[in-house]
């Protein structure tokens, strides 16, 4: 669960005094959209995105940003100039988890990951979070997906899993979705066999409610965001 | 009329499974039943299995896999590469004998003795990935007719079509990269169904990007999507794509009555689908198509879906039901 597992450690960074033409070629080069940015002994001073950088450019529908005149004005604007200084950073033994709670609360596209001594050691972005959680849905292996409405109460998972390993059954992940009914969970078991159809009828004879597909979710946007 | 081939061997029902196990002999039985029933077997030209030579089985799958395979079954192995592989000590040879019976149709086809032909065969084969073996299968059937009929009847374009509830994840990874084999698949969408492949967005590799197709279907949903899914992408596909060669992979179990999909389909729109394939038959490849079975497990409808299947066969394209 650790960052430094799934972090990129071969970070391209850039230098606060570089300018912000350089910083895009280095991004459009490596299709990335976040930039460490370094000073000489690689502590993270601050980081620099395709956005910084595109709201520094004239609008290029009043302005052509290539002409000789444009493109001196704007490699005069350094990196330092526009960067979000002392940015958030996370240590290699912060969790996936962390990240994940931390990008969502600052809206953030990328954390840099630093050592004790505030040292680069890698970069961990929103693509990496996400596949992380493809692998641990298992969504990568062939299997089918169940949607049990469960009571919220102790031993309910038990005898899911019981009645799926009965059956000779393997797992490729489980999720618990919570904010269902009041008092309800519904548990997705994510079940590596295309022979559903006995342990469907056995899990409903054990008086499990197997919900209709389209009634599955495991997601909605907060209320008050509607 | 057409001179439609009907492949069934008492032997296929040898590949036993576990009594448990949806995929059973008995699916056969009652196909063969429906068949027989209707009167049908006069008006067929019948197909004479015979066990496939490794050759065309090594143009699809890794010769490792063909050994492991048999190695495994031999010594005594039930359960081979996932828990629902089940099989006995026949499955290999029953395997190669359901190949060989496919790769025979096909030839017949090829040299104008049949227009069109229905294989019943076991065990299935959309699943079966080049090397392993996946979701009852074991060797792609239909992949290996593909090749068939690219290497023997020096085809250019051969179309898949596969209209079982389930995506054929085999048959598509085998031709990712290949534009001279078109797959298209409808089937139950992959977040509610296995295998877990088959998204709409998965349209090939390489140089085979636009060469796969595939048409997802929500659950809960029946004829009118199918209708309108086939006549939206198939159709069109296959205009553009211009097979020389038609291969189905037949499999029953997007019906109403079938527990192993949410998808409902009635037993007409089996034969309105079957009817616009063979239509597409007429059109593109002057009426030669090779329908071979995959999935289905509803006992109780098999034997009235394979009669109408056939039938329409027989008719070339126009449903008598």
């Amino acid at each position: 669960m650790f960052i430094k597992k799934s972090m990129a450690s071969k970070v391209i960074t850039i230098d606060p005094e570089s300018g912000i033409l350089t910083a895009r070629e280095k991004m459009k080069a490596a299709k990335i959209r976040h930039l460490p940015v370094v000073d000489a002994e690689d502590r993270v001073v601050g980081i620099i995105t395709d956005r910084d950088i595109r709201s520094a450019m004239p609008s290029i529908i009043f302005q052509d940003y290539d002409s000789r005149e444009e493109r001196d004005k704007l490699a005069k604007i350094k990196v330092k100039d526009v960067m979000t200084a002392n940015p958030i950073c996370v240590h290699p033994t912060h969790t996936i988890q962390d990240a994940l709670l931390l990008v969502q609360s600052h809206r953030l596209g990328a954390l840099p990951v630093v050592d004790d001594t505030g040292r680069l050691k890698g970069i961990i972005g929103v693509r990496d979070l996400l596949r992380a959680f493809v692998n641990v849905l298992g969504i990568g292996e062939p299997g089918t997906l169940l949607c049990i409405l469960v009571e919220d109460k102790i031993g309910t998972m038990k005898r899911i899993v019981d009645a799926i390993t009965e059956e000779g059954i393997s797992f490729g992940s489980i999720l618990v979705a919570r904010y269902w009914e009041k008092g309800k969970r519904a548990v997705f078991p994510y079940l590596l066999t295309q022979n559903v159809s006995r342990v469907k009828k056995k899990l409903a004879d054990l008086g499990f409610t197997l919900l209709d597909p389209l009634e599955w979710y495991i997601d909605q946007l907060p209320t008050d965001e509607r | 009329m057409k001179k439609t081939g009907y492949l069934y061997e008492e032997s296929f029902l040898l590949h036993e499974t576990s009594s448990w196990h949806p995929e059973v002999p008995e699916r056969l039985k009652v196909i063969h039943q429906g068949i027989e029933k209707a009167g049908l077997l006069p008006d067929l030209v019948p197909i004479k299995a015979f066990r496939a030579n490794m050759r065309w089985i090594e143009t699809v799958h890794d010769k490792n896999y063909v050994d492991r395979f048999n190695d495994a079954c031999i010594s005594g192995v039930r359960v081979f590469d996932c828990p629902d592989n089940q099989m006995c000590g026949m499955t290999f040879e029953i395997a190669m004998l359901a190949v060989g019976g496919v790769l025979k149709a096909a030839d017949m086809i090829l040299k104008g003795g049949i227009d069109n032909a229905f294989c019943a065969v076991r065990p299935p084969g959309h699943h079966a990935e080049r090397s392993n073996a996946m979701g009852f299968c074991y060797f792609n059937n239909v992949a290996i007719a593909a090749r068939y009929f690219q290497i023997q009847g020096g085809m250019k374009r051969v179309a898949i079509i596969d209209f079982d509830v389930h995506h054929g994840n085999g048959t598509q990874h085998i031709f990712d990269e290949d534009p001279t084999v078109f797959y298209y698949s409808i089937h139950q969408h992959p977040s509610f169904a296995y295998p877990g492949t088959g998204r709409d967005f998965e349209q090939g590799v390489g140089k085979g990007v636009g060469f796969t197709k595939n048409s997802p279907v929500l659950p809960g949903q029946g004829d009118d999507t199918y209708r309108l899914y086939l006549q939206r992408d198939l159709i069109p596909a296959m205009e553009q794509f211009k097979p020389e060669m038609i291969i189905v992979s037949t499999g029953f179990d997007a019906h109403m009555d079938d527990d192993m999909s949410d998808i409902r389909l009635t037993t007409e729109c089996f034969s309105w689908i079957m009817t616009h394939i063979t239509a597409l038959a007429e059109k593109h490849t002057g009426g030669r198509l090779l329908s071979v079975l995959e999935g289905g497990y509803a006992l109780q409808r098999l034997g009235e879906l394979a009669r109408n299947h056939v039938t329409i066969l027989l008719n070339g394209g126009i449903d008598v039901h």
